[in-house]
C-alpha cells in the first residue's frame, strides 16, 4: 500500500520518516507521529484523514514549521519548513476563523499583507479580489461578529491565499460548521483551488469530505500515529455534490471506511 | 406593555431607578435618625439640607462658602489623583509589555508588585512623604501606585490571552516581533487595560482623600477629617462624600465613554 518510490520530479512537500515524540512535564512521552513517510505534489489536493488523537494536527504543524520533528527529514520545494515560512509559502487555515474583532472583514484579510508591507493600495486591492473570490465582496466593513459561523471561515481562507502562499494548510476548517454551509464551502473550496493551483493539505475526521475534495487520502490511523493507507482518489472534476451519490464515491467511503477496521 | 417594555429597557430607567431608590432610602433613614435620639446628633442630615449648604451663599471661614471651599480642595486632591492615575497608567502599562517581552522581567517584578499592592496605603502614606519630602507630590505618587497595580495586572492578562492560533498565525507570515506587539498583542489587550483603568480610577480617588486626611495641608480629605472633628459645618463633610461619589462614578464613565471610541468592535450592538 505504501509506495516509497516516488517519481515524480513535482515534489512539494518530501516527508521521509518523520517521528514526533510529545515530551510531557510528568515523563511520560506521547508518540504522536512515527514513521511517516510521503510526497505531496505541487498542485495536489491531500487529506489527512483519522480519528482523533492520530496526530493529523501535528503532522500539518510540522509541515507549517509551528513544530519541528525529533526524527526525520521534511523539505518544502526543496528547502527547509523554515526557509518556507520566511518565503511566507503557508497559508494557514485553522478550525475556528481567529479572526480579528476589531478589524472590518477587509482589514483582516489585509493584515498579513500589511506586515509584508506591501504598499496600501495593493493590499486594499488584493484584498478585495480575495473577498470577490470567496464571495463576500458585500460584507467588506462588517465587523466579524456580524457574520456566521461560514461566513468568517470564509474570511479565513481569503486572508490565507492574501499572501498568495504556494501551500494551503487546513486544520478541519469546516468541521464546526454545519451540514448545508459546509458542502457550499466545499464547492467553492474546490473552485478557488481550481483558479488559484494551490498545493492543499487538508485535516479531517470526515471520510465523505475526504473523498469529496482531494485527489489522494493519506488515512492515519493512531497510537502511535502512522500512515496506515495512501488511497488516491479517481473521481472526475469538477466535483458537484451529485458524485456523492454514485457508485464510485460510495466505493471509496466505502474502502476507507474498512481501512480503520483493523484499528 | 410594550410602552413599558420601552421604558425598562430604555437606557436612563436603571439611572432613573437608582436615583429614586437611593432618595427613598436616604429620606427614611434621616428621618429615623431624625426622630431617635441619637448621638452624635443628625449624623444624617435630610438631602433638602445638603443641597441647601451647596446653594447657600453664606461663607464659612471668613471668605468661602461650604462649597466654594469643597472645590478648591477637591482641586488639590482630584489632581494629584488625576496626575498619579495618568502615571500609574502608563507606567503599568509599560512594566506589563515588560514583564510579557520577558519572562525574567516578570519573575523579578512580581512579588514586588504584590508586596506593594499588601502594603496598605496609610503604612505607605508616611514613607513616600519621606521619600520625596513634598505631600503634594508624595500623594501624586500614591495615587501612581495604586493605579499601577491593577493597569499592569490586567494588561499583562490581556497580553497572555490572546489565542495561540494569533500567535501561529502571526509567525506564519514571519512577522517582526515589533509587529505581532502592534499588530496583535496589544489592540488584543485593550480591553482588559481598560478594565484595569476602571478598576484603578476610583481607588486612585479614595486613595488620595484618605491619605489627605493623614497629613494636613490642603484636600479634599483634611476638610473632611476637620469637619468630622466639628471644626465646620457637616453639611461640608456630606458635600464632599456626595463630590466624590461623583468623581468615582464620573472616572467609571468616563474611562468607559474612552474605551467605547478606541475600540467600538467591542461593544454589543444589536445588527
Ligand atoms: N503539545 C502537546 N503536548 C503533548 N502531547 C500532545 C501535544 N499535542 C498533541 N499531543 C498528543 O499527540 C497526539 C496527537 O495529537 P494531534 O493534536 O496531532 O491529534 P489530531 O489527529 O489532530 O486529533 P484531533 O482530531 O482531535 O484534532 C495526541 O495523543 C495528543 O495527546
Ligand atoms: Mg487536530
Amino acid at each position: 500500500m505504501l509506495s516509497m518510490v516516488d517519481m515524480r520530479t513535482d515534489v512539494e512537500i518530501m516527508l521521509k520518516d518523520i517521528g514526533m515524540t510529545y515530551k510531557t512535564s510528568t515523563n511520560t512521552d506521547v508518540t504522536a507521529l512515527t514513521n511517516v513517510t510521503m510526497n505531496i505534489h505541487k498542485g495536489e489536493f491531500v487529506s489527512l484523514l483519522g480519528p482523533s488523537g492520530c496526530g493529523k494536527t501535528t503532522l500539518l504543524r510540522i509541515i507549517a514549521d509551528l513544530l519541528t520533528p525529533t526524527v526525520g527529514e521534511i523539505s518544502v520545494g526543496g528547502e527547509s519548513p523554515r526557509e518556507a515560512r520566511l518565503k511566507r509559502k503557508y497559508g494557514i487555515v485553522f478550525q475556528g476563523a481567529v479572526l480579528y474583532d476589531w478589524r472590518t472583514v477587509k482589514k483582516n484579510v489585509m493584515l498579513p499583507l500589511e506586515i509584508m508591507h506591501l504598499p496600501k493600495k495593493d493590499c486594499e486591492e488584493r484584498a478585495d479580489k480575495m473577498l470577490e473570490m470567496v464571495g463576500l465582496k458585500d460584507f467588506a466593513k462588517h465587523y466579524p461578529r456580524q457574520l456566521s459561523g461560514g461566513m468568517q471561515q470564509r474570511v479565513g481562507i481569503a486572508r490565507a491565499l492574501a499572501i498568495q502562499p504556494e501551500i494551503l494548510l487546513m486544520d478541519e476548517p469546516f468541521s464546526a460548521l454545519d451540514e448545508f454551509t459546509r458542502e457550499k464551502l466545499h464547492e467553492d473550496l474546490l473552485r478557488i483551488w481550481r483558479k488559484t493551483n494551490k498545493t492543499i493539505v487538508f485535516v479531517t475526521h470526515n471520510i465523505q469530505e475526504s473523498v469529496f475534495l482531494s485527489d489522494r487520502v493519506c488515512v492515519l490511523s493512531p497510537h502511535p500515529g502512522r500512515i496506515s493507507a495512501l488511497i488516491d482518489i479517481d473521481l472526475p472534476r469538477p466535483r458537484t455534490v451529485e458524485i456523492k451519490s454514485t457508485p464510485e464515491f460510495t466505493g471509496y467511503v466505502a474502502q476507507i471506511r474498512s481501512s480503520f477496521e483493523g484499528i | 406593555m410594550k410602552v413599558l417594555k420601552r421604558i425598562i429597557n430604555s437606557k436612563y430607567f436603571m439611572v432613573v431607578l437608582w436615583t429614586v431608590l437611593i432618595v427613598t432610602i436616604w429620606e427614611i433613614f434621616a428621618f429615623i435618625v431624625q426622630y431617635t435620639k441619637r448621638t452624635p446628633v443628625n449624623v444624617l442630615p435630610h438631602l433638602s439640607g445638603i443641597l441647601e449648604s451647596i446653594l447657600s451663599t453664606k461663607t464659612i471661614n471668613g471668605s468661602q462658602t461650604a462649597l466654594q471651599m469643597v472645590l478648591v480642595n477637591a482641586g488639590a486632591t482630584l489632581s494629584r489623583a488625576g496626575i498619579g492615575f495618568l502615571i500609574g497608567t502608563a507606567l503599568g502599562f509599560v512594566l506589563a509589555l515588560l514583564m510579557n517581552l520577558s519572562g525574567t522581567v516578570e519573575k523579578v517584578a512580581f512579588p514586588y508588585l504584590m508586596l506593594i499592592q499588601m502594603i496598605p496605603v496609610l503604612g505607605m502614606a508616611p514613607i513616600i512623604l519621606a521619600l520625596t519630602g513634598d505631600i503634594g507630590t508624595s500623594r501624586t505618587v500614591i495615587a501612581a501606585i495604586l493605579t499601577f497595580y491593577p493597569v499592569a495586572t490586567n494588561t499583562l492578562a490581556g497580553f497572555k490571552g490572546v489565542q495561540k492560533e494569533k500567535h501561529e498565525l502571526m509567525y506564519s507570515y514571519a512577522a517582526s516581533k515589533f509587529q505581532v506587539y502592534v499588530k496583535t498583542l496589544i489592540p488584543a489587550c485593550l480591553p482588559s487595560f481598560f478594565t484595569g483603568m476602571k478598576i484603578a480610577a476610583p481607588m486612585a480617588v479614595t486613595a488620595s482623600i484618605l491619605v489627605d486626611t493623614l497629613q494636613g495641608g490642603i484636600g479634599l480629605g483634611c476638610l473632611l477629617s476637620q469637619s468630622l472633628k466639628g471644626a465646620m459645618t457637616r453639611y461640608v463633610f456630606w458635600q464632599i462624600v456626595l463630590l466624590s461619589a461623583i468623581v468615582g462614578i464620573l472616572s467609571f464613565v468616563l474611562i468607559g465613554a474612552i474605551e467605547k471610541k478606541v475600540c467600538p468592535y467591542n461593544q454589543k450592538t444589536k445588527g
